[in-house]
């Protein structure tokens, strides 16, 4: 995703951001607030992933019916009864309550989706390389060998098919075929990492304190995005400790309206999911007009 | 004392009662994210630990290949949902100890999820993961349980199927259920046992058959260049 234009600013303005948005979309049950969680998680991930996204979102929603269905059977307070069922009775209140459960569950699933397309490893890695030097490099080695040894099961597959030791029809044949492979593999992969090991000591690893190449520098921008995220979020945490995002099922349901001061609190967290949207948009705008100039 | 242990103290005596206050004192629904923020604590530990003894080169390198191949074992076998994953991080516990077995689980379920997806459950998988590798280390540390591939096999089929797997179905428990109550989660743990099973008997055929092999060559490498040897058997790497 490197046209994003949210994917472009410092790894620690994106990292904090899911923080925030994933926090609140934990935190909150609020119906008003989950809808606006869904939307600017939805439309940030469309953005993202395009047509594809659009089957991925298909799939949550039976996922969201589900549990709120579910969920009046495990839990049956609440004064409505629409019916029983097994001899217990299923509740209007319990049936709001699965509805916004199985909405938090949504959206974070959604954020997710964002993070994996903006928060890839290597940005990852180089946030937290500072912190936890050794974790970070074990991270980075790990994530680097992973395909190695993909692209080196499938020569080993081809090898042991060559000379007739292919995996046949039968889960058997299968199986001791798959304990083959991984048995060369571990070899192989085992010499190779004493190889990297002495490579890495010969060219002077552990000798001193390990310093890390840093690509990413926080840029004024950086700085003023992180500033109008936190001055949001702080917004939205203050309503929020006022009483404005409370919500209540069971026993009785009893939601915080979003009038007044509460309204402030609501406009300040739609404004903080659009950020990266919006800094979407605004780059893509940009890009045809300039465009359209030439 | 270690700044490690000092670290550990500060987690369990400090950090972990103050998430729990403070998470029953937030309105809501708040049990995912104290047991997940308590989940993500006892993490801090082992890697500061680890972090602490400044790993050799060669250490290193062996500790990433083991991560590397529980998370690649997947394409080697070709049959969908047949995951070596668990049984290649119990070997690395079982040759290297118990605490070479937590980080193997622990990193190779987050590099795992590079792969497919981060999600809620990333922190728990972590631990849940980094759990089988330790516990499969202390139990086959100081020849508590005879490292043969019967033993193995049956370790690595119960371990799966009455611990790594609840142990994630609690993930799902606290995630979806608006009241927790005994019930609730039974039906989570009944209904996640036939998916721990599958994945149990995976662990315990690939242990059987290919346990013993990756342990000797395993140590092999431990007794060829020395590394990850433990201290006169004290456990420690």
């Amino acid at each position: 995703m490197t046209e994003d234009a949210f994917s472009k600013r410092h790894p620690a303005v994106n990292f904090l951001f899911f923080v925030g948005a994933i926090g609140f979309a934990v935190l909150i049950q609020h119906p008003v607030y989950l809808l606006a969680g869904a939307l600017g998680a939805g439309i940030y991930y469309l953005l993202l992933s395009g047509r594809k996204g659009w089957k991925r979102i298909g799939m949550l929603l039976p996922l969201f019916l589900l549990l709120t269905a579910v969920n009046p059977l495990f839990n049956t307070y609440g004064k409505r009864v629409l019916f029983h069922i097994f001899g217990r009775p299923y509740t209007l209140e319990a049936l709001l309550y699965g509805g916004a459960i199985a909405g938090v569950l949504v959206v974070m699933l959604l954020w997710f989706g964002c993070y994996n397309a903006v928060m890839t490893g290597d940005k990852f890695t180089s946030l937290f390389g500072n912190l936890i030097p050794s974790l970070s490099l074990l991270l980075v080695m790990v994530l680097r060998m992973i395909p190695g040894l993909i692209r080196k099961a499938g020569q080993i597959t081809l090898a042991r098919k060559a000379i007739g030791l292919g995996a046949g029809e039968q889960n058997r044949d299968k199986i001791r075929h798959g304990m083959g492979v991984l048995s060369a593999l571990t070899d192989w992969a085992l010499e190779g990492s004493i190889v990297t090991g002495d490579s890495m000591r010969a060219r002077g690893y552990g000798s001193g304190k390990r310093t890390s190449f840093q690509i990413y520098r926080m840029k004024p921008g950086d700085w003023c995005l992180l500033a109008l995220m936190g001055l949001l979020a702080a917004a939205v945490i203050a309503v929020s400790c006022l009483g404005a995002t409370s919500a209540e099922f069971t026993p009785v349901l009893s939601i915080a309206p979003v009038s007044g001061i509460y309204a402030l609190g609501f406009a300040a967290y739609c404004l903080y999911l659009l950020l990266p949207s919006a800094l979407h948009i605004k780059e893509e705008l940009q890009w045809r007009r300039s465009r359209s100039r030439i | 004392m270690k700044k490690s242990h000092i670290a550990t103290l500060i987690v369990f005596l400090a950090v972990i009662p103050l998430t729990l206050a403070l998470g029953s004192r937030l309105s809501g629904r708040t049990y995912y994210v104290s047991s997940t923020l308590v989940i993500a604590e006892l993490l801090i530990p082992f890697f500061l630990a680890f972090e602490g003894r400044r790993p050799q080169a060669r250490e290193l390198a062996v500790l990433a290949v083991l991560c590397a191949l529980a998370v690649a074992g997947r394409v080697a076998i070709p049959i969908p949902g047949f995951k070596a994953i668990f049984a290649i991080i119990m070997i690395a516990g079982i040759a290297f100890g118990p605490e070479a077995g937590f980080l193997v689980g622990a990193i190779s379920a987050l590099a795992s999820n590079f792969f497919y997806s981060q999600g809620p459950y990333t922190p728990w998988q972590m631990m849940a993961y980094g759990a089988g590798g330790m516990l499969a280390g202390f139990l086959f540390d100081k020849n508590r349980l005879p490292r043969k591939p019967a033993v193995m096999g049956v370790f690595g089929f119960l371990a799966v199927a009455f611990f790594v797997g609840p142990l994630l179905d609690t993930c799902s428990v606290f995630l979806v259920l608006s009241k927790i109550s005994l019930k609730g989660a039974l039906a989570f743990y009944i209904s996640g046992f036939s998916v721990n099973v599958t994945q149990a008997i995976a662990t315990g055929i690939v242990l059987l058959l290919l346990g013993r092999p990756l342990l000797e060559k395993l140590e092999r490498i431990q007794t060829k260049y020395g590394i990850l040897e433990a201290e006169e058997g004290s456990g420690q790497i």
